[in-house]
């Protein structure tokens, strides 16, 4: 090997053939046989059918022959996610909730080193004692928050509107900024704890003005019936896009917001067809508008999924970054079929713990009528406290089977879906980038965490 | 492993660029040789570490304990068994750091549940007006009786036996008849085997089942419900429900999410275990006292349902294990008993008729 390849511009061109099965030693043929379920392991074929026939280096099959074309895969087993989301969510459970940063922390590994574009891994470089540093940051700062405001709440609900549900609204409003701030927050750690090909990704400090505009952008949304809901899509996303960094490099959003109205079809074909059915239902066709309603409230189901899917697809492919472009191949169908039909086997796992409670328990109880009499079985026995054991099992069985299987159901075909369509065109441009500096970010994603912003990874 | 040499790929951490390497094992310095062109890289092989949970097994990413951003990736796991410390933690924030944080996240809790919260939540139950007292008394009246259902069907039912409620509200009518000015007291029954009383923001007195069975005569439920009222007055209750607001909040924030649902369903539960402080007992006492002389009735009917309570001994829960737990149940009971003015004219609350009916509330 010539000693200039390391040092040429074109490196990655090279590096990438002597490592030929990277990734694919698992994608034998047999293994990816038709179906929905094969596709977590090794590469979809189908999603790879427009690309050049297979070739034995597995560099080559992802980039193809120009090095200037990055295309992504996605390698994992889902059982081994399975077991370590069952394994460590245990721990968290016997640590009263400690663990969770540990358990988070190696999530994250897992799903960031399953995702290779052009063949490498991304590394998840979070630490989980840091997050234990942020949340203990957070606890210090927000418990005052939490405690006292939820207490002003519940007083000004009761004194001047004498019903807690009002002091439940409030308390939700109330937490909506922070939320997005903390959103954005965590954003901003994840992005700094995440890296390819040994660069730093990172996200500039920004995040009041986030939880502003979101704010901002939602009421509009919210106040023109959803008509301006592209609008806050494309802005909220141009105002994240625009402060990432990849090393040096800062990510840009191109395109304009209408670009997104696109995206919408099936969401207004859905409020028409609504509007249709309301007026039938008013004419005094109640059989057809009934129909239709429910055709109106399947394609509106739909259209969520087309709005998130294309519009996601509309802003990749208007990012730069340093001279190269990105694209995204995902099917709206695809991301509906995994959703539904993942939820429902995950709901169909959850029989699993609760069978075994329940077995448990018509055992325990058969016993106790040939034993007991009913007063007997109050919650002041032996059996009493049984019982609570078991249904504490069944709460905490119910919950880990739900993570792992939701993870392994849902979140593995999802984001390999996204993963394996994405496509990174100049990429030589990227090998003149350099790295950026390390953001301590001392708080980690503690806010996040504390106010539960809803984000699985 | 002697002799172990690969092909790999080198990142410096400073570029983007995977630099093609050789990496070889250098058993007697124990060194890794990555030779990457004109660079070469040695790595102490105890200072390697293998980045751990990674999804793909096809390949190994190693890192140096002390350097962030190089790595090392091979095409196999080989090298994996001549590392003597591959996944030895690498550390990434300092212990005392977290020891400091964690000391003073426990003091900002401790301070906000222990003192802030208690003296805000005793302020500002003097300015809930009563309708608002009200309506959060019977909020958590219904979170109390969804929390004690066993079956998860249904909150547990109230007992209304027309003739039993008639003989409890005339018993509650002699009690409060002579005494000073009270806000508005609703006595509930609730269809539960716990032996057990507790009183709710805005006059809402909850006595259960068990509670009276347990008594022997009517004075004995009536010094109970007679000291769950002073509780009323001097609103125990109310205080005590702000402060167990603020509390679950931060209480939820600590424990995360999926524990804390179930921190929530126990502290509803320990809302009727509410334990006040001793001068609060005490105060309700009195006022149980002063209100049973005034309805002629001997206040040491207090002491005997208290006598009752330590006499179930082992088999206590709720309100009676509160009490037996409590060093000062003896003094209670002497200062009831003590409180029966010489010459005090014995008379009964209702007849024995009267007292089967109320005891059938729940029938």
């Amino acid at each position: 090997m010539p000693p200039a390849a390391c040092t040429t511009a074109r490196g990655a061109r090279i590096t990438t053939r002597p490592f030929g099965h990277i990734g694919l030693t698992q994608d034998t043929p047999s293994e990816n046989l038709p179906g929905p379920w094969s596709r977590a392991r090794g590469l979809d074929h189908e999603e790879a059918a427009p690309r050049p026939a297979p070739a034995p280096g597995f560099g080559e099959r992802l980039t193809g022959d120009d090095p200037d074309v990055l295309r992504t895969s996605f390698i994992g087993r889902r059982l081994r996610l399975f077991w370590l989301v069952l394994k460590s969510g245990f721990l968290t459970v016997l640590t009263l909730g400690i663990y969770r940063f540990w358990m988070k922390t190696r999530i994250r590994r897992w799903f960031w080193s399953a995702i290779r574009p052009g063949g490498h891994p991304l590394e998840y470089v979070g630490d989980p004692f840091e997050k234990l540093l942020g949340f203990l940051f957070a606890v210090v700062i927000l418990a005052f928050y939490i405690g006292i405001v939820n207490l002003l709440l519940m007083f000004v609900s009761f004194a001047v509107l004498n019903g807690n549900v009002a002091a439940y609204i409030l308390s939700f409003v109330g937490v909506i900024p922070l939320w997005f701030f903390a959103q954005y927050r965590a954003r901003r750690y994840v992005l700094a704890r995440t890296r390819w090909r040994g660069l730093r990704f990172g996200l500039e400090p920004g995040a009041w003005g986030y939880a502003f505009r979101a704010l901002g952008y939602w009421a509009l949304t919210l106040l023109s019936g959803g008509l301006l809901w592209p609008l806050m899509t494309f802005r909220l996303e141009q105002y994240k896009s625009d402060r990432t960094f990849f090393g040096a490099a800062r990510l840009r959003q191109g395109g304009r917001w209408t670009m997104l109205y696109g995206a919408m079809k099936p969401l207004f074909l859905g409020a028409g067809l609504g509007l249709a059915a309301a007026g039938m239902i008013a004419l005094g066709f109640a059989g057809w508008g009934s129909t239709i309603a429910l055709c109106a409230g399947l394609t509106l189901f739909y259209g969520l999924f087309h709005y998130r899917v294309e519009s996601l697809k509309r802003l990749t492919a208007t990012k730069r970054l340093a001279g190269a472009r990105l694209e995204l191949q995902a099917r709206p169908w695809r991301i509906l079929w995994i959703t539904v039909f993942g939820y429902g086997l995950t709901a169909l796992a959850l029989l699993v713990p609760m069978v075994a409670i329940g077995i448990a328990l018509s055992a325990m109880l058969g016993e106790s009528v040939m034993t007991l009499s009913p007063q007997d079985l109050s919650l002041n026995d032996l059996g009493g406290a049984v019982l609570i054991a078991l249904s504490l099992m069944l709460y905490f069985g119910v919950f880990l089977m739900w993570s792992a299987a939701s993870h392994a159901l849902v979140t593995v075909p999802t984001l390999q879906h996204y993963a394996s369509g994405l496509v990174i065109r100049g990429a030589e441009s990227l090998n003149g980038v350099h790295q950026r500096a390390r953001d301590a970010h001392t708080e980690a994603e503690g806010f996040a965490d504390a106010l539960d912003v809803g984000a699985s990874l | 492993m002697t002799g172990f040499t690969s092909a790999g790929e080198f990142l410096d951490g400073r570029t983007p660029t995977v630099r093609p390497s050789q990496a070889s094992l250098d058993a007697a310095r124990g060194m890794l040789i990555i030779a990457c062109g004109d660079d070469t890289h040695e790595w102490p092989l105890d200072q390697i570490r293998a980045v751990p949970d990674q999804a793909g097994q096809d390949i190994l990413v190693l890192r140096r304990a002390d350097d962030p951003v190089e790595r090392l990736i091979l095409p196999d796991r080989a090298l994996l068994s001549s590392l003597p410390k591959p996944y030895k933690r690498v550390r990434a924030v300092d212990g005392w750091r977290i020891l400091r944080w964690a000391s003073a996240a426990l003091c900002s809790v401790a301070l906000i549940i222990f003192v802030l919260v208690p003296v805000m939540a005793d302020q500002l139950a003097r300015f809930i007006p009563p309708e608002g007292e009200r309506a959060l008394g019977e909020v958590t009246l219904e979170q109390i009786r969804a929390a004690l259902d066993e079956t998860g069907m249904r909150p547990i039912p109230e007992c209304r036996h027309p003739e039993g409620r008639a003989v409890l509200d005339s018993m509650i009518a002699r009690l409060t008849r002579n005494s000073d000015p009270l806000p508005e007291i609703t006595v509930h029954v609730l269809d539960h085997e716990l032996v057990n009383a507790f009183a709710l923001p805005g006059g809402h007195v909850v006595l259960f089942e068990g509670l009276i069975d347990t008594a022997e005569r009517p004075e004995e439920l009536a010094a109970v419900i007679a000291h769950e009222i002073g509780h009323v007055v001097s609103r125990d209750p109310t205080r005590h429900a702000l402060r167990s607001a603020g509390s679950i909040g931060v209480l939820g924030l600590i424990f995360g999410d999926f524990a804390g649902g179930a921190l929530v369903l126990f502290l509803a539960e320990r809302l009727i275990d509410a334990h006040y402080s001793q001068d609060a007992e005490a105060a309700a006492d009195a006022f149980a006292q002063e209100m049973l002389i005034r309805a002629e009735v001997r206040p040491d009917a207090l002491a005997d349902m208290f006598e009752r309570f330590r006499a179930m001994g082992g088999d206590a829960e709720g309100i009676v294990a509160h009490f037996m737990a409590h060093p000062t149940l003896g003094d209670r009971i002497e200062n009831a008993r003590g409180a029966t003015p010489p010459g005090f004219p014995e008379t009964r609350l209702m007849n024995e008729d009267d007292w089967q009916t109320l005891r059938r509330i729940c029938r």
